[in-house]
């Protein structure tokens, strides 16, 4: 698998990130950085636990990776949670959180997949 | 080696470590990169390194204190004008945005990064301030070196006076330094005078020529060795108004503020508070501040001094005879500034000319701080 392929795996924008980040070294080292990040943890705890501040945080966070990124389907659904969290805990919270995990346990699937790829 | 020393330092202060290292990354191997996880990171860092920090990179949104407060603090600690912000958030609210400018951000870079932009708004902004600052220490020294300039002419022209007083040449620098302490003293004290940085500077720069007149004394009045005849006294009053007219009559100038602040020191440096002073007899405060201030210093000198028909008192003896009015009548606001300045003052004038610049700053910043903490006694009392 390419990194291309890899970001249309996870509904990225490939060749928007390349034009910012003008090297496929410096994007692929932080692709597979995403894999380290441990604001998805944080935001699922939070969620759990009702804590809106943290979860807000998180959420805020990993939308911010996102957009730097080019990883426009996550980015999108998170986008929507960080909204709802800024101000008070959403009725539908875990409602608008299902999108948001789904999207990132593909995008993590794909990483990690193109990860072993390029290892080995 | 050099290499390490010199990299301009820039901190990014992102709770996101992704977001870190892209920035980092994007600014490449020129900068020294400094990291902070939240707010109260870079605060710290911030005390730490002070000024040395060129530029930070802040984010808004993070955990303990968020950008906004790190702004705010940097505001009350005046960073803000040295050390230029530039806001990275995923906060694209217009709203967000306006209050970080409002908080002194120079710039705004919204994500996605662009590797080009940010590296030439941080090259931009970074040139900016580098110019600004170096106009500055430019202009200050030029200022500097003028000031410096005049002083010594000055300095020049009152040694003359002196020199065939039999004074030393020590009077007119001691009276430098102590019209100068007094009056940046007073200011802090009361604003009363309205005494500007340039008033302060002119007073005490025409304070050495508060004896011009004696130019017109004759020799064997001025420097006789014993009690002045009641004729003779009468004759060496009037060097005043005769520095006064001296300056009156210089065919250039007029109106100049240095020439309007030696007029007075001349005329009124020996007037009393209690309107019992020569020439005029003003009283009070239609004495001006400037004649007081150089009026005050110069007996202080006078009495701490040896001189022709006098041995030297001590500084606790010279400041005990002032006080109690054996020597002049002074505004008991001036007294009272000069009882709180007494060590600053011995302090200053022990430390001898040898290099002397008219600057008296450091034991005035000494002497705010006595203040402050007296203000605060008073206060809690």
């Amino acid at each position: 698998m390419t990194l291309k392929e890899a970001y249309e795996g996870l509904g990225g924008d490939y060749d928007e990130v390349l034009s910012r980040l003008p090297s496929e070294r410096l994007v692929k080292k932080f692709a597979l950085k995403f894999l380290e990040d441990d604001n998805y943890g944080k935001l699922e705890a939070a969620m759990a636990g009702g804590d809106r501040e943290s979860a807000f945080r998180a959420a805020h966070t990993i939308k911010g990776v996102c957009q730097n990124l080019a990883f426009n389907r996550l980015g999108a659904s998170v986008s929507v949670l960080t909204e709802a969290l800024r101000e008070s805990w959403p009725e539908n919270a875990g409602e608008l959180f299902a999108p948001v995990r789904e999207d990132y346990e593909v995008t993590k699937a794909v990483l990690s997949r193109f990860a072993k790829e390029t290892v080995s | 080696m050099e290499d390490t020393e010199k990299k301009i330092k820039i901190l990014i202060a992102d709770d996101s470590e992704m977001n870190r290292a892209i920035l980092a990354e994007m600014l490449g191997e020129g900068y020294e990169i400094l990291e902070a996880v939240d707010g109260e990171e870079a605060l710290a860092c911030l005390d730490r390194c002070g000024s040395e920090i060129s530029l930070v990179l802040l984010d808004i949104v993070m955990p303990n204190l968020d950008g906004f407060g790190v702004l705010a603090r940097m505001n009350q600690t005046k960073q803000i004008e040295e050390i230029p912000v530039i806001m990275i958030s995923a906060e694209d609210g217009a709203e967000a945005i306006r209050r970080a400018y409002n908080l002194g951000i120079s710039d705004y870079i919204s994500r996605p990064f662009d590797m080009e932009v940010v590296r030439k708004r941080v090259t931009n902004t970074l040139m900016l301030y580098a110019k600004q600052k170096q106009l500055l220490e430019m202009v200050a020294e030029q200022v500097y070196e003028k000031q410096k300039s005049n002083t010594l002419m000055v300095n020049i022209l009152s040694h003359i006076v002196e020199f065939r007083n039999g004074e030393s040449g020590l009077h007119v620098i001691h009276v430098h330094m102590i019209t100068k302490l007094l009056l940046e003293y007073i200011r802090l004290k009361t604003d009363r005078y309205s005494l500007s940085d340039s008033d302060i500077e002119l007073i005490a720069m025409a304070s050495a020529l508060h004896d011009i007149g004696k130019i017109a004394i004759p020799d064997e009045i001025l420097n006789k060795p014993g009690r002045l005849t009641d004729e003779e006294f009468k004759v060496m009053k009037t060097h005043a108004a005769m520095g006064a007219s001296m300056l009156e009559d210089l065919p250039v100038a007029q109106g100049e503020p240095l020439v309007r602040y030696s007029y007075e020191i001349c005329r009124w440096h020996h007037e009393r508070y209690d309107g019992r002073g020569y020439p005029d007899g003003l009283k009070g405060d239609e004495i001006p501040i400037s004649a007081q201030a150089v009026g005050l210093a110069d007996v202080y000198d006078a009495l701490t001094s040896e001189r022709v028909y006098k041995k030297a008192f001590t500084h606790e003896k010279a400041l005990e005879m002032i006080v109690k009015g054996e020597c002049g009548a002074f505004s008991p606001f001036l007294l009272e500034s000069l009882t709180e300045l007494a060590d600053t003052i011995r302090e200053e004038v022990e430390k001898g000319p040898a290099d002397y610049s008219g600057e008296v700053k450091v034991n005035i910043e000494r002497a705010e701080k006595m203040l402050k903490e007296r203000q605060r006694k008073g206060e809690a009392r």
